[in-house]
């Protein structure tokens, strides 16, 4: 027995369909992220080697004792740490693009498309640290249909392709 | 003058050049005074007034453009005088002189500043370094996406995997 439906009603039930599927971006390779990475790292070392050497001017102009350069050395090296991990963190949280990345067009979101939080930061770091040795943690990205490695599934995020800004295509 | 009979010739040249000294003379006062009459006309106002009245009238114009249009103009450019002039001037030290008293000139060096430092120049140079940056990034980028698919389809015919998934690869 055929039904007649409204025309209002069918109207309703076609604005609920599901959205037709955007075309998902591309997702970035262990070499881009490499250099990306290597871009970051630089501009990490920079900063620190720059602090350092004012710091090293400091103390080589007021002479301290043997414990207190030795204490200084480790403040040093924590504060690498804490630059490091703030670096990160604070990119990827807020435009999920760290200069590396911008340079290579990449982008750190979440599976969901969401941007990252600071746990997921966090996570997504330590994951790159666990996944150092033998570089075990990097290579599921080479036979990865999404390149997601060890630290992009402890953090549930991916790396995708980022088209420039509009601004900056213009140029 | 006594007549010894001994050079018949000579003695006619001598009567030919008196017979023709009046006639030099009065040649010779003719042409001074036609060029004196020359120079009182084009010092005159009529003179100026008639050069004036045919620059204005169409008939330079027409000069000129028959000038152009024939071949007139084209022999002289042909010719082998004219194709040595321009050596002729570099060989002579008219253009040293010139260059050295140009570059003496402190007028030559405040206008040269004052192009390097307009608005249009430096940005000229501006934009030519961001492009020539960017052009460089997108060399590295295009050669990392080449890289990271050569780097996968290694990786994964040595882990006997399945080729990649549909997933972008420009390059």
């Amino acid at each position: 027995m055929a039904i007649a439906v409204h025309p209002a009603a069918r109207r309703v039930h076609a604005d609920r369909s599901p959205p037709p599927a955007a075309p998902l971006p591309g997702h970035a390779g262990f070499v881009t992220r490499t250099i990306a990475f290597s871009i970051d790292a630089a501009l990490i070392d920079l900063a620190a080697l720059t602090v350092a050497a004012i710091a090293a001017l400091f103390f080589s102009i007021m002479p301290v004792s043997h414990d207190v350069e030795t204490v200084a050395v480790a403040a040093g090296g924590v504060a690498l740490v804490l630059w490091a991990i703030a670096y990160f963190v604070v990119f990827w949280t807020t435009t999920g693009q760290t200069p590396g990345s911008r340079a290579m067009r990449i982008r750190v979101i979440r599976a969901d498309g969401s941007a990252l939080r600071p746990r997921h930061a966090l996570a997504r770091l330590v994951g790159m640290v666990l996944g150092l040795p033998l570089f075990v943690g990097y290579l599921p990205i080479l036979v990865n249909d999404t390149r997601r490695g060890l630290h992009d599934a402890m953090a549930g995020t991916v790396v995708v392709e980022s088209p420039p800004d509009p601004v900056e295509g213009t140029r | 003058m006594r007549w010894t009979g001994r050079c018949p010739s000579l003695a006619s040249m001598d009567v030919r050049a008196l017979a023709l000294l009046p006639v030099q003379v009065a040649a010779d006062v003719a042409t001074r005074a036609t060029l004196a009459g020359l120079d009182a006309v084009l010092a005159s106002r009529v003179a100026t007034a008639a050069v004036d009245r045919i620059i204005a009238s169409a008939l330079a114009g027409h000069v000129v453009d028959q000038l152009l249009a024939g071949d007139a103009l084209e022999r002289v450019l042909a010719s082998a005088e004219t194709a040595s002039v321009p050596q002729r001037v570099i060989d002579s030290h008219l253009i040293d002189e010139a260059v050295d008293r140009l570059l003496q000139s402190e007028d030559l060096w405040l206008l040269v500043d004052e192009i390097a430092r307009s608005p249009a120049v430096t940005e000229a140079i501006g934009t030519q370094s961001i492009s020539f940056a960017d052009q460089i990034a997108d060399v590295v980028r295009d050669r990392s996406r080449t890289a990271d698919a050569r780097l996968e389809h290694l990786a994964r015919r040595v882990l006997r995997r399945r080729p990649a998934a549909a997933d972008p690869q420009p390059g």
